[in-house]
């Protein structure tokens, strides 16, 4: 391996000592571009004060950032605690879903009463009439008056009747016929009120708590809605026995127009004797 | 990375020592060695240490975190804790909170047993045996038990006349009136029946209002909403049978006035007949 070596090593200094120029280049660019060594951070007086303005910055970041943001949490910290304990509870919002639940089993049992049969004649006449009455379904609206006519009769003719007890029959007749319809009306009316109020509680049972108030405004609606309908349900009950005082008071008309009229005649036959 | 920039480096200037030590000439050695220098010189200037130029920029940061930082984080420190006091002193105090539980205890107390007591207060009146029965019957709040309503009524208030006791039409009135009537006392058991169902929603939630969060009432009153909704629904069914019970009693006076139109007609009929004849 010496010997090898050795006559390599006397060469290379012989073409150094033939090549000084090329040399002294070559160690000139290799002084010139050879990379850097890492500065000594305990030498460097420029790392010394880094490191320093570091750990400043380090130190206000901890008391200045880590304090305020720590600050905020905790304020955050309360409000989502007060949130979660005071105004949303989960244990109270779970225990008013089960209420609305079993609500609901109980608007059950109402909705399954309010779904009961009634009826009760006899007779076919009044049995057609009572079936058209408690049918709740308006598209049989039109088939009330044939009912009613078959059981109250119609009308008298021109020729079995005054004009008078004509109006009055047939008035009387159409606000009767008219109270069975509305009737009719309202029984539908109800129960679509019902289904709608079932819907309305179904939806509270999978409600949110900022859901809730929609539905709750919703089923405000459906009140307002409902008030109407028995406000129409009342209107015409007091129309009717509006119908029937006017009824009684004609009556009483035409009983003192009869009574004039025989008192007339009595006093015409008298004078013819 | 490091490592990497050696690796280069020494590839490179190898590279560059071979290109010398085959240059021919002395002068072509110093062009290419000035050449080089003059290349390194112009590729890669000498970093600039600037100590005054880290200092500033430390002084800034710290400037910024102190400044601008500071005050942003304060500021929302202050608006958090405000709307921390909001929450608790207007939106949903905690003495306000359990104040309106407590009305709602107080009320149920107050109240509950009361009307409860007013509305069972027996209202019977009837003292011979078939009307007690039927009385009896139509205040049970049962709907189980329409046909004793049905016979009870016709103790009372009689059986519709056999075919030749009375006319088609007396019969027919006759039963349509006791028909309707029947129908409403029944509607009305089933009636009572929901009634005593909604008095026992409405202790429900009025029970769960005392122990209800702010965030948990809104269920309460969305199903409290929806069962007035129901309540009129019943009160409608209810107007519903009342309107027809008017409008048969009206309908059954009407009636007897045709007939009555009928029956004058036939009067002077036979009057005429009767003064003709004599």
């Amino acid at each position: 391996m010496r010997k090898r070596i050795l006559p390599i090593l006397k060469r290379s200094v012989a073409w150094t000592r033939n090549h000084k120029l090329r040399m002294a280049g070559l160690v000139l660019i290799l002084v010139a571009t050879m990379p850097d060594a890492g500065k000594g951070q305990f030498l460097d007086p420029c790392c010394a004060m880094l490191a320093a303005g570091l750990t400043t910055i380090s130190n206000r970041l901890n008391n200045v950032v880590g304090g305020g943001l720590n600050t905020i949490l905790s304020v955050d910290k309360s409000i989502s605690d007060f949130e979660q304990q005071v105004v949303w509870p989960q244990g109270l919002i779970s225990q008013a879903r089960a209420l609305v639940g079993s609500l609901e089993g109980t608007f059950h049992q109402i909705q399954a009463l309010t779904q009961i049969k009634v009826n009760s004649a006899t007779l076919p006449g009044s049995q057609q009439l009572e079936q058209n009455l408690l049918s709740r379904n308006p598209s049989q609206i039109v088939q009330t008056t044939a009912a009613y006519n078959a059981l109250y009769g119609t009308v008298p003719s021109a020729t079995d009747a005054s004009s008078e007890l004509r109006d009055l029959v047939d008035m009387t007749d159409a606000a009767a016929q008219t109270a069975m319809k509305r009737a009719i009306e309202i029984d539908s009316l109800a129960d679509l009120e019902l289904e709608a109020a079932g819907q309305i509680t179904q939806s509270v049972q999978n409600a949110a708590p900022g859901s809730a108030p929609i539905l709750e405004a919703q089923a405000d609606a459906w009140l307002i809605r409902a008030n109407a309908y028995t406000q129409a349900a009342t209107a015409d009950l007091m129309r009717l026995d509006a119908v029937d005082l006017a009824d009684s008071s004609a009556e009483l008309k035409m009983g003192a127009s009869s009574t004039a009229n025989l008192r007339q005649g009595l006093i015409n036959l008298l004078e013819h004797n | 990375m490091r490592l990497a920039v050696y690796v280069g480096y020494l590839m490179l200037f190898s590279l560059f020592a071979w290109f010398v030590t085959n240059l021919g000439r002395r002068r072509q050695v110093v062009a290419a060695v000035i050449a080089a220098l003059l290349l390194i010189h112009l590729a890669a200037p000498p970093p600039a240490a600037a100590q005054g130029g880290l200092i500033a920029a430390v002084q800034a940061v710290l400037k910024v975190i102190n400044g601008a930082i500071e005050i942003a984080l304060n500021g929302i420190n202050n608006v958090r804790a405000a709307v921390r006091n909001l929450y608790r002193s207007v939106a949903w105090p905690v003495e306000l909170i359990a104040q309106a539980r407590a009305e709602a205890l107080q009320m149920i107390g107050q109240y509950r047993n009361l009307m409860a007591s007013i509305l069972n207060v027996n209202l019977k009146s009837a003292t011979l045996p078939a009307p007690r029965a039927l009385e009896s019957l139509i205040r049970d709040h049962r709907i189980n038990n329409f046909t004793s309503l049905g016979q009870a009524f016709a103790n009372t208030y009689r059986a519709i006349p056999a075919p030749a006791d009375a006319s088609p039409e007396d019969r027919a009135m006759a039963d349509m009136d006791d028909a309707l009537v029947l129908d409403n006392l029944k509607t009305l058991k089933a009636a009572d029946g929901a009634t005593d169902l909604e008095l026992e929603a409405a202790d429900s939630v009025e029970n769960a209002a005392s122990q209800a969060a702010p965030g948990s009432a809104p269920f309460l009153t969305a199903a409290a909403t929806a069962s007035s909704v129901r309540s009129q629904a019943l009160t409608q069914k209810m107007l519903a049978a009342e309107l027809r019970q008017e409008a048969a009693r009206m309908a059954h006076r009407n009636e007897l006035r045709k007939r009555g139109a009928t029956f004058t007609l036939q009067l002077r009929g036979v009057l005429i007949n009767l003064l003709q004849h004599n």
